[in-house]
């Protein structure tokens, strides 16, 4: 039997879009009225995977309050990696999720009418169904090449970012887009690089030191960069071997903005904090997934666009996986 | 990495800004103290990451604490996102121009124009097509107007 993708939304949008993306992670879709007749399928099917319309607090606690009563928010029948929230608002706009014991995944409902972002997200889903969800081959169209580099040193960070940036001029994108893309990919190799590494008790190991700084990234510090191109999308992951992130810190950091309040430069710490934030505002997706102790493969991905307005109110998402 | 054409005009130390804003800037070593007026060009950067971003914000909130008066030129596509997105980005110092992109309807092309922020107040975001140098067809603001002339309503 299947295992299924339980819909719990109204909106004939969201419908569509998780038909798309349950015929791509080969799911069974069961669109149900509320949260407690989806958590009566969650108590009686093993795996199921959950597409909560979560764009008001008050439908996320209707949520939250079946979980509890029915199964408990720890329960081992619900895995928050197989939750996917869909929300109207912003990342930003959404603390409850943010702080929720159950948070996932997030979907911005901006889907634009576009086919293919069901199925997009479809491949997504697909790849968190599995024992692990490492590896970008799962989240690219199949068939597609995928080019890796080799960090030797850490400041070929910047080798590698040009290098990507000039892949994508030479695949016909906009030059602006190329540039927030190359950006993107600076800001995941530089966290593969100086925020990953931690030492046995989990303590950060480069959290002071200067970004110029160059160190030989061998062994445990091997760092590696996947680019990928299905003629679509565009998808880059950062992998280091330390499995060191942080949950609730990421999420902090992701969704935090400073379009009113002020920046306040903190000299303790070498990293600037809002790197991920403005790769989330300018478009792009991400994919986190993370073994505890183990490794970290960051992912995120662009769809190329005609033109740049396009491209920064395009489809976006937040995926994360977490193995303890 | 960012260089830097430094300039004295006056009381005023004229600074360009080229090339990318990343971890290898100092700032303090390539503009150094200013007391007076100090005017940054920033035509041609074409990218700041987030490091940069707190190596601008360091460097010049803490020349705006001693006192001086800045003011940002010819702002690239790059720093007014960041303008828009980091509320004391610009440490108190007045923006004068900015570029604003553009993308043409018929070949794609994308191109960029330059504007003073006094002449976008008074156009209300209502942005001018212009005519594409390529293939002469239509040229349009290629960005979100909310967004992108956001800080002009702080």
């Amino acid at each position: 039997m299947a295992r299924s993708l339980i819909l719990i939304s109204s909106l004939p949008e969201d419908a569509q879009f998780a038909a798309q993306a349950a015929a791509v992670a080969g799911l069974a879709l069961q669109s149900v009225k509320s949260p407690r007749d989806a958590v009566e399928i969650v108590a009686a099917q093993e795996g199921c995977v959950l597409l909560v319309d979560a764009s008001t607090q008050a439908q996320y606690l209707d949520f939250e309050r079946a979980v509890q009563e029915k199964l408990g928010l720890f329960s081992s029948r619900l895995n928050a990696n197989h939750i996917h929230y869909i929300s109207s608002g912003d990342i930003y706009e959404v603390p409850y999720l943010i702080q929720s014991p159950l948070f996932g995944n997030f979907v911005h409902r901006n889907f634009h009418s576009e086919p293919e972002v069901g199925t997009h997200y479809g491949r997504v889903i697909a790849a968190t169904l599995g024992d692990r969800s490492f590896g970008t081959d799962k989240l690219v169209k199949p068939g597609t090449k995928i080019q890796t580099i080799q960090l030797k040193m850490s400041t070929q960070k910047q080798e590698a970012v040009e290098a990507v940036r000039n892949y994508l001029v030479a695949l016909k994108f906009q030059s602006r887009m190329a540039t927030v893309i190359a950006n993107a990919v600076d800001e995941i190799l530089m966290n593969a690089i100086f925020d990953a590494p931690v030492d046995s008790m989990g303590r950060h190991l480069f959290e002071s030191t200067s970004r110029a700084t160059n160190s030989n990234l061998d062994g445990q510090r091997a760092v590696e960069l996947h680019v990928a191109y299905d003629g679509a999308y565009v998808t880059v992951t950062a992998a280091d071997l330390f499995g060191s992130l942080d949950k609730n810190k990421l999420l902090s950091a992701i969704s935090k903005i400073y379009t009113d309040q002020e920046y306040r430069v903190r000299s303790a710490v070498a990293g600037a904090g809002i790197g991920l934030a403005s790769v989330f505002h300018s478009g792009g997706s991400f994919f986190f997934s993370s073994e505890s102790r183990s490794k970290t493969e960051v992912t995120v991905f662009f769809k190329r666009c005609d033109n740049y307005r396009e491209f920064k109110s395009q489809f976006r998402f937040l995926s994360m996986q977490f193995y303890f | 990495m960012v260089n830097i054409i430094k300039e004295q005009k006056g009381n005023v130390i004229a600074v360009r800004l080229v090339g990318s804003i990343e971890e290898s800037v100092e700032f303090e070593q390539l503009i150094g103290p200013v007391s007076g007026e100090l005017h940054v060009n920033c035509k041609e950067v074409p990218r700041i990451n987030s490091v940069g971003v707190k190596a601008w914000i360091k460097y010049f909130a803490g020349l705006q604490q001693k006192g001086a008066k800045l003011r940002f030129q010819e702002c690239s596509t790059a720093i007014v996102e960041q303008i828009n997105l980091i509320s004391n980005f610009t440490c108190g110092g007045a923006v004068d121009s900015i570029y604003v992109p553009f993308s043409c309807t018929g070949c794609k092309g994308e191109f960029i124009g330059l504007f003073k922020t006094e002449d976008l107040k008074k156009l209300n975001m209502n942005i001018p097509e212009l005519k594409c140098g390529k293939c002469g067809g239509k040229a349009v603001f290629d960005d979100i107007p909310e967004e992108y002339f956001g800080f002009l309503s702080r």
